[in-house]
């Protein structure tokens, strides 16, 4: 192959290291208004009464919205959100009002004037309160909340949602079990801290459109759901997406995008900007679930797993309209990387008065992942079995079924291959060192799985235009926030119709009147569903090529080839056309023309996806499983509870590496974003629920002088026959299970065992010296 | 955004009197700013009138004079320090401690005096000028003097300034003959952060009898020599045991508070930790 | 608020404008001038995207007011390469995938090219303590490293 498989350069890096690249944020529009909001400085209240007569004073304000102005409930998955507090806030941060001033300087002025007379209700703080007989309800009207059928909210309680699995005889299997393990493990909420702020600029105009300019990762999602809670036709709404600045899940739901809408309304048409501080990403926008986890497992000595009950609970926050997937998610995958014949799982999502929760790279997977692989590491120890072994005894193979009762492909990637990949590059084997009276250095492992979690009819679609010169314009869906799956498009269209990448341009923005159909970008899904579409789309532009080609050539098509730009005769090199000269119609040298422009087009869904048993769990959820392995070394202090890591390995079944240079970028990327949450990321709450660290001082990511000294990949290319050209998706993969393999490590050092999140020094100073 | 503010910047020290006098409470210098500014957003600096104090000449200075010791003019960056070999050797606690401060972009800006005179209790400098004896001169309309840094900090963020004084520079004088110094911090993470904890220490003979001087940074509301430490140390016994009683003493004198960086119980440990580490390498250098 | 007049250059441009002693050099960057290629992402010098140079030296932009600069020089990420033609390193972070969303890309950049204009062999070391005060959160830094050392080998 001439494209696919190779490090080719990314097509967005010219705009981007010239300081060119548009982001939202850069945007400005004629007449264009600032938007500022006012923030809930209780957990749980009611609002008595909002007096904004002061603020209104101000000169250049020139509207000021509260909830009562906005009666729309918004929601991915379930309606619970309004667009500004009605009624009743719900966490520390939730948005009461919003001024609209000629300019920023002005909202924040007013906002400042702006009176809020609150009733405190007693909060819900902790995610196992909540699920309390007696627990202050976050939503009483839960039963009313309109939500998509794969739900299963509890009213009267704060459960939005419970998905539970049963697989086999789990009496039986512990009956049959020599030694049974059960753990309880923790992690709090954290911030996908994108390095652009959440912004939004909205207009609404007179006749009752909208257009949209916004930082997010999923435009389609943005307008059907505007459309649905709003009230208003589709083609009547826009929305357009230029670069963004990260996102990691936390722009893939809908978020500030109905309140500039509405917001522009309200002050005249004119439209509005709103762009978040840092403090207000942190306060305000959505966040990580926190998660809960509770694991009984039953084991034969000789290493084999019968029986497991799990438990989660993921603090959704105030609300969960993206979050009750993450559960459902960390449900269906819930036993990890593993066979487990008899199981039980419940995994709940619960409301409670923290900021709300959304989607995350890697959903529900980082979260239950550690507490799966902290597990396997304690199970193994319990049974004085080596835990690489016990991984490799239990691993989930092609033919075994997993949770869902799914039997995993033959073509499915290989989690073993991935465990001893990672096992020999960090030299499994070899006993802790102690390097000084206080130091010692160990190796720790972790497994990890993951499908998309996503409806099963999520689709792709994608459109190939031939110019007249016979460059090419790719237009996708996917949006382009960093991830670098447009440039693997690019690629895979390069390959399939034979044209070099530089002559191919993927449209750099995303506009929901111009762009086709992709549900989202998320869940690792894009470079598997936009690629098989634009394969199609690719053979479709080749089937229309050919058609004229072999009337020009006189040929059947059957006996045509495409290769470097040109249409050729098998065989006869010589007897050939240029893509160009077919790209808008075949013009004969009097005139005649045949054919037209050539406009291919492609979509894909998956085949054979059901929704799974609301009583069971079974079904088929996963588009692609891939699998992965990470190893790390670490260096101990035991005076202080510093730990450096020395190395990370990291192996994936990628299925084909379509751009290894974009492969590893993802996977070195997503470890250091894996290492940073594991270790130091954390909201950290006053006994109010008030945060206490809303910046990026006190809430510490990694920097470059934090990450390991030593990075090394494994790819490895076991080919899903369905995937384009054998690929499987790695992007969300890529975070998984470093923070298990960092506290295996510890504890194959100390023999301490951690089960919170994060492992700050502190904490696991604390943890080392909890007996003294 | 910033609050809506004055701004002025005198060309001598008599025009920033003037406009020190004329302004009063509402003024504050501004120095590199890195302190100012985040405070001014964040609504916690109540002055509105900044006065720039980066033009004026004569806080500009960084000299060293055999005998008198170091001089740090207001201005001076924490670069600038970083890049003078001189204090690298002769006052390698102070390097180190400027070192941690921030990053590298932060440090062309961030200056020495502007630390001090912000006065947090994690500011970094502080404990190393503090074990250096520093002297911290201060100007008016109505003349100078001249503080001990052990008496310049009376609270957090809180100084024994008053109104229409300034830092002119700081003075260091020439440490003991063969003195050791150096600047522990933890941090939260490895690359760059507030001090969790942080130990100065400088050792140095008296005679034969080795002397050390400590001081701390984040474990009270202003940063803190322990004398009392230095004493216990001094006093007979193994240098086993003189480490430890210094130890012991060390973590009785301090008031940690628990906050976002770590708890009290984690502070206390990491003084242990941190003196004790300190204090073997001065009986092993020294 | 009395606004002051002050003068500079920026990017090889000189330019004279009234600005409010409150806004920052990051403001008059963006919002003034329109440059929009650096980057406004915490306003308190944590991140450090919006990092440019003053009078050669890095600054975080947000903690430097728009009247300190009277009579300065600014470069931001625009005025790196001329004509279109990158330079060295530019063309190293896009070798190296040191990009990704590329939100933080113009600041590491600027920081990059002060950094091997003073000191054109730099240790690994080096690299690191120069880039720790800018944050990204796709690459995992690795990539910036190696790019801004593979410019620096080169450059013999
Ligand atoms: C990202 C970041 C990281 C930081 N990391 C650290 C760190 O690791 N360790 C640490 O200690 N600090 C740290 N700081 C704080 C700060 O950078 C330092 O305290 C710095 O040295 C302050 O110097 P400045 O010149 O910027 O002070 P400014 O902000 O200009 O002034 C600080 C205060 O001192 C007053 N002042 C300044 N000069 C004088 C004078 N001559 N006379 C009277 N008053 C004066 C000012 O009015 C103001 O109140 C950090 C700050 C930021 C933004």
């Amino acid at each position: 192959m001439k494209y696919v498989g190779k490090p080719i350069q990314r097509i967005d890096a010219y705009e981007k290291v010239t300081g060119f690249a548009e982001y939202a944020g850069d945007l400005e529009l004629p007449g264009m208004l600032y938007a500022k909001l006012l923030l809930s400085p209780y957990a749980h209240a009611r609002i008595r009464s909002i007096d904004i007569s002061n603020a209104l004073k101000i000169q250049g304000v020139v509207t000021i919205a509260t909830g009562e102005d906005f009666p729309f409930r918004v929601g991915l998955y379930v309606n619970d959100r309004y667009i500004l507090a009605r009624k009743k806030v719900r966490w520390i941060g939730e948005p009461v009002a919003a001024v609209v001033a000629e300019d920023l300087e002005t909202a924040e002025e007013a906002v400042e004037l702006i009176r809020v007379e609150y009733d405190p209700l007693p909060p819900v703080l902790d995610v196992r309160d909540a699920l309390k007989h007696d627990a202050p309800l976050v939503h009483e009207e839960l039963g009313e909340y309109a939500h998509s059928p794969a739900f299963n909210p509890i009213p009267g309680t704060n459960i939005a949602n419970r998905f539970v699995v049963k697989k086999g005889n789990i009496e039986d299997g512990f009956r049959k079990s020599d030694v049974i393990v059960e753990n309880e493990f923790f992690m709090p909420q954290v911030s996908h801290v994108p390095m652009e702020p959440h912004v939004c600029i909205g207009q609404y105009l007179k006749d009752g459109s909208i257009k949209l300019w916004t930082s997010a990762q999923s435009p389609f999602a943005i307008r059907y759901i505007l459309g649905y809670s709003l009230g208003i036709p589709l083609h009547k709404i826009s929305v357009y997406v230029p670069y963004v600045g990260g996102g990691f899940g936390g722009k893939a739901g809908i978020n500030f995008e109905p309140l500039v809408a509405l917001l522009s309304k309200k002050a005249g048409y004119r439209p509005v900007k709103l762009e978040l501080t840092r403090e207000e990403q942190f306060m305000t926008a959505p966040v990580r679930q926190g998660f809960y986890g509770k694991i009984k497992t039953g084991v034969t000595r000789d290493g084999r797993i019968m029986a497991k009950k799990i438990f989660y609970a993921f603090d959704a926050g105030a609300y969960a309209d993206y979050g009750v997937n993450i559960g459902r998610a960390a449900g269906y995958s819930c036993t990890g990387p593993y066979y487990v014949p008899n199981l039980e799982g419940e995994s709940l999502t619960v409301y409670t008065n923290h900021p709300w929760g959304t989607a995350f790279r890697g959903f529900g997977h980082f979260e239950f992942l550690w507490a799966i692989e902290r597990q396997m590491e304690i199970v193994a120890a319990e049974i004085g079995m080596d835990p690489v072994e016990f991984r490799l005894k239990n691993a989930l193979l092609p033919g075994l079924t997993t949770a869902t009762g799914e039997k995993l492909r033959e073509d499915a990637g290989r989690v073993d291959q991935c465990i001893r990949a990672v096992a020999e590059k960090i030299g499994w084997g070899t006993p802790p060192v102690k390097i000084s009276s206080s130091k010692v250095r160990a190796k720790g492992i972790a497994a990890l799985w993951k499908a998309p979690a996503m409806p099963p009819n999520a689709a792709s679609a994608a459109i190939i235009k031939l110019n007249e010169d016979g460059t090419i314009l790719l237009s996708v869906g996917v949006t382009e926030i960093g991830q670098g799956t447009v440039t693997a498009l690019a690629q895979i269209v390069a390959e399939e119709l034979s044209v070099p990448v530089e002559k191919i341009k993927v449209v750099p923005f995303r506009h929901t009147d111009l762009t086709p159909y992709s549900w989202q970008t998320v869940a690792s899904r894009n470079l598997f569903m936009e690629g098989r579409a634009v394969i199609r789309a690719a053979r479709d532009a080749k089937e229309q090529i050919l058609d004229i080609a072999s009337q020009v050539l006189r040929t059947p098509k059957d006996d045509l080839v495409i290769e470097d730009e040109k249409v050729y005769v098998k065989g006869r090199p010589e007897w050939s056309i240029y893509l160009k000269d077919l790209a808008a119609g075949y013009v004969y040298p009097d005139g005649n023309t045949i054919g037209g422009p050539i406009i291919g087009r492609g979509y894909y869904v998956g085949s054979r996806l059901t929704y799974l048993d609301p009583e069971t769990g079974q079904g088929y959820p996963a588009l692609k499983w891939t699998f992965g392995a990470q190893a790390v070394e670490i260096e101990l202090d035991e005076e202080t509870g510093e730990v450096k890591i020395l190395k990370i390995v990291s192996a994936f079944d990628v299925g084909k590496a379509v751009n290894p240079l974009l492969v590893e970028g993802q996977i070195i990327g997503g470890g250091v974003q894996s290492l940073s949450l594991g270790m130091w990321e954390e909201y950290r709450y006053d006994e109010n629920g008030k945060m206490l660290n809303p910046n990026l001082t006190d809430y510490k990511i990694a920097r470059a002088g934090d990450i390991p000294e030593e990075y090394e990949i494994v790819v490895i290319e076991n080919p899903q026959k369905d995937g384009p050209y054998g690929a499987r998706g790695v992007a969300e993969l890529a975070m998984l299970s470093v923070p298990p393999a960092v506290a295996n490590a510890i504890f194959h050092a100390t023999g301490i065992n951690i089960n919170n999140l994060p492992l700050t020094f502190e904490n696991i100073w604390r943890a080392l010296n909890k007996g003294e | 955004m910033l609050p809506k503010l004055e701004y002025s910047s005198p060309k001598t020290l008599e025009e920033l009197f003037e406009v020190l006098e004329k302004y009063q409470e509402k003024a504050k210098i501004l120095a590199g700013g890195t302190d100012l500014l985040v405070s001014l957003r964040d609504r916690v600096e109540k002055a509105r009138h900044l006065v720039d104090i980066k033009k004026i000449k004569e806080l500009d200075r960084l000299e060293y004079r055999k005998g008198e010791g170091l001089i740090i003019g207001a201005t001076v960056t924490l670069r600038r320090i970083l890049e003078s070999q001189l204090i690298r050797e002769k006052y390698p606690v102070l390097w180190e401690a400027v070192k941690t401060i921030g990053d590298v972009i932060l440090k062309n800006r961030a200056t020495l005096v502007g630390n001090i005179c912000n006065a947090s209790p994690a500011a970094d400098s502080a404990p190393a000028l503090l074990v250096l004896e520093a002297n911290v001169r201060i100007v008016s309309k109505e003349g100078s003097r001249e503080v001990p840094i052990d008496k310049f900090f009376t609270g957090v963020k809180k100084t024994i300034l008053r109104s229409g004084e300034v830092v002119k520079e700081v003075v260091v004088p020439e440490p003991p003959s063969n003195s050791f110094g150096r600047y522990l911090k933890m941090m939260r993470v490895w690359s760059e952060d507030l001090a969790i904890v942080g130990v100065a220490g400088l050792g140095y003979r008296e005679g034969r009898e080795l002397r050390v001087r400590l001081a701390y940074s984040s474990v009270a509301p202003t940063p803190l020599r322990i004398r009392e430490a230095e004493e216990a140390f001094t006093r007979d016994g193994t240098m086993e045991e003189r480490i430890e009683r210094a130890v012991q003493v060390a973590s009785q004198r301090v008031s940690p508070i628990s906050d976002v960086r770590g708890s009290a119980e984690y502070r206390l440990n990491l003084v242990k930790v941190l003196t004790r580490r300190l204090l073997k390498q001065m009986v092993e250098v020294v | 608020m009395e606004k002051k007049k002050i003068t500079f250059k920026i990017n090889g441009v000189e330019k004279t404008v009234e600005v409010a002693p409150n806004k920052t050099l990051l403001w008059l960057i963006r919002e003034e001038l329109k440059l929009k290629g650096t980057k406004k992402a915490c306003e308190r010098g944590d991140c450090g995207l919006c990092t440019v140079l003053l009078n050669g030296e890095p600054v975080k932009s947000c903690l430097v007011l728009a009247v300190e600069v009277d009579g300065s020089e600014i470069v931001t990420v625009e005025g790196l390469s001329r004509d279109g033609e990158l330079t060295e390193l530019q063309k190293a972070f896009i070798e190296h995938g040191a990009l990704q969303c590329g939100f933080c890309t113009p600041a590491f950049l600027i920081v990059g090219h002060w950094l091997i204009n003073r000191n054109p062999r730099p240790s690994k070391e080096e690299v690191v303590e120069a880039l720790n005060g800018l944050l990204c959160r796709c690459t995992g830094y690795r990539p910036i490293i190696e790019a801004i050392l593979s410019v620096s080998k080169a450059k013999k």
